[in-house]
């Protein structure tokens, strides 16, 4: 509510601060970038996580056990080493491009980090356990005779995947999207670090506004929007599906 | 706001309530161990229930113990008061902040002097005492009236000998040619001397700097943005050396001694058209240990051998002219007002950063971004 007020009446009273979104150049400029950034970041997550969560349901018991060990392991790992270890890997002077360049395939270091790319690569890199926790659940729930009784009816693999596998687990992909989607909202040390001080999201910006050129009516401005996007966000998503399902209530 | 703040600011509250009678001492205890610091420390990071010592409010890191030694002592023999800290690093957000919540724990903040000018007149900030502090101890032009110069930093570069062995870069001039200096290049992320920086390779004289031409020193920036990376902390920049990523940075001075000896020498720091920033101390309005005990200490951080220990411990160069004779021969070429140096450099107007800064920084991270 503050944040709200604060929106509304800092530098001085009336909707100014909102109206920066139109006259300003820049601004519309870092909400895109992020928007673009959390999309596609989204949308990788989701899919690696959905491939491993359909391998993990799919093992077998002890296998199953461990992958899920090395998923739970990979959220102790501070995101700050992460992201420097992905420097280390992939940097100019990286592993990887000094590997290239050893065997003689590139003469020029890939720009793998300190752009966009860098930034998805990190993102993606953290999101993924993320995005395969609600996909596990829901597909550890699924009926697996009605898959059985698919192929029995005559349907190829193919078919019983996209017909039946895939709309049962829409609620865990929702769930997963908006959990990802949410969370790369509000990223922050990634982006800074992997993105060679390029890649400016709106989370960093409005850090920036608080802290170092004081202004706290466009940082509250932009912290507002971010919030209503989320809830419009949902509301959406809510038009088109039962929200309840995703969150473990009951189809009624 | 990080976690360490926020469970700062959760003792504290307790601390109070405690104090007051509102909290019994179990309870409080049990707050303690629930933020994990023992009641001891909770204590002495009270600075409002003594007014036995002076809390300073840096950035943590050697600053600490270089404070101790240097400012600390000193002001302990003189005064019989301590000194603490806070390491949170008092950014100007948070300043305002503090004074804002009328929650002031910290006596004295390690920032810049163009925060004085920005936070002074709105009444964040209390008046320097010219009393007890001294004019004549600083730079002219840097005794301001809500926060005076102790240390200065300067924005210089330092570049890869290995890059550019017989023909090196000597100036900012050569560090924005990205032609016959081919490579990659590092730049402040906060503006800061990175636009100054612009100005004087595009040719303006170094006493006309000021005010700042936005425009033509975002479109000098803009003109090697293919070839630049920004840093945003100077171990960021530090890494970026080191690891090569750039063969050229502009980077602090102090730490530019750090990747001469961490790479070898095989980066080599330039000093030529320095940027002389004035690091300042300053007083949150209302602080605990009050004006006077305040006052004293910045004193005592002006002094001529405080001045000395603060670069020998941590880099940062005098800026009491008193100094400037007695900078070490080992410590001249890193010292920006060093006999060497002192005619190189060119000096930051903390007014002007004052009253445009934060635009500038905006206009900035439009332009690289």
């Amino acid at each position: 509510m503050n944040i709200l007020w604060l929106s509304v009446s800092d530098p001085e009273p009336g909707l100014g601060n909102y109206a920066n979104l139109f006259e300003s150049e820049a601004l519309p400029r870092i909400i895109w970038t992020t928007v673009r950034i959390c999309i596609i970041t989204t949308l990788l997550s989701v899919s690696l996580g959905y491939c491993l969560a359909y391998a993990m349901v799919h093992a077998y018991r002890k296998e199953q056990n461990m992958m899920l060990t090395f998923l739970l392991v990979s959220f102790w790992i501070s995101i700050l080493v992460r992201t420097f270890s992905w420097l280390m890997l992939l940097g100019r002077k990286g592993l990887v491009n000094e590997w290239l360049d050893a065997i003689g395939i590139i003469s020029e270091p890939i720009a793998f980090m300190r752009n966009e790319l860098g930034v998805l690569i990190g993102m993606v890199h953290y999101m993924v356990p993320y995005a395969v926790l609600p996909l596990l659940v829901n597909m550890q729930t699924l009926d697996q005779r009605v898959m059985s009784a698919s192929r029995n009816l005559g349907a190829t693999g193919a078919q019983t995947f996209f017909r039946i596998y895939l709309p049962m687990t829409k609620p865990g992909i929702v769930a997963s999207v908006l959990l990802v989607f949410i969370l790369s909202l509000g990223f922050y040390v990634t982006p800074a670090v992997l993105g060679g001080g390029k890649v400016l999201m709106v989370a960093e910006y409005i850090s920036v506004q608080l802290l170092i050129t004081l202004k706290w009516g466009i940082a509250a401005m932009l912290a507002a929007l971010m919030l209503f996007g989320v809830l419009v966000m949902l509301w959406v998503m809510n038009r088109f599906m039962k929200l309840s399902t995703v969150f473990g209530g009951a189809t009624s | 706001m990080s976690d360490k703040q926020f469970m700062r600011e959760t003792l504290v509250e307790g601390a109070h309530a405690f104090k007051a009678g509102k909290m019994d001492r179990r309870t409080f205890l049990t707050l303690c161990g629930a933020t994990g610091f023992v009641s001891a420390t909770v204590l002495a990071g009270d600075a409002e229930a003594a007014a036995d010592h002076v809390v300073m409010w840096n950035w943590g890191g050697q600053s600490e113990e270089c404070h101790g030694s240097a400012i600390g002592e000193a002001f302990t023999a003189a005064t019989g008061k301590g000194l603490k800290f806070d390491t949170s690093g008092p950014l100007e957000g948070k300043i305002k902040e503090m004074v804002n919540s009328g929650n002031v724990t910290a006596d004295v903040a390690d920032a810049d002097l163009f925060n004085a000018v920005s936070l002074g007149p709105t009444g964040h900030l209390e008046a320097i005492d010219y009393s007890i502090v001294s004019k004549d101890k600083t730079l002219p032009g840097y005794a301001l009236e809500h926060g005076v110069s102790i240390i200065l930093y300067g924005y210089a570069f330092v570049y890869d000998t290995e890059a550019y062995g017989d023909n090196p870069p000597t100036s900012w001039a050569d560090f924005f040619d990205t032609e016959k200096f081919a490579g990659q290049r590092s730049l402040y992320k906060w503006a800061n001397g990175s636009l100054e920086a612009a100005l004087l390779a595009d040719g303006v004289a170094a006493d006309a700097l000021y005010p700042l031409d936005m425009d033509r020193a975002l479109n000098k920036i803009k003109s090697i943005k293919d070839n630049s990376l920004y840093w945003g902390s100077g171990s960021e920049a530090h890494s970026m050396a080191v690891n090569g990523e750039a063969s050229m940075v502009m980077i602090w001075q102090n730490r530019g001694r750090n990747i001469e000896n961490d790479t070898d020498g095989r980066y080599k720091l330039v000093n030529n058209q320095a940027i002389a920033m004035p690091g300042a101390y300053i007083v949150p309005k209302g602080n605990p240990a009050g004006r006077d005990a305040v006052m004293k200490f910045i004193a005592t951080a002006q002094e001529v051998d405080a001045q000395l220990k603060l670069l020998d411990c941590l880099g940062m160069t005098p800026s009491n002219p008193a100094a400037f004779g007695s900078i070490p021969e080992d410590q001249q070429p890193y010292a920006i007002t060093s006999a060497m140096n002192i005619d190189k450099i060119v000096y930051n107007d903390p007014e002007w950063w004052g009253k445009n800064g934060g635009d500038a920084v905006n206009a900035f991270l439009e332009a690289i971004s």
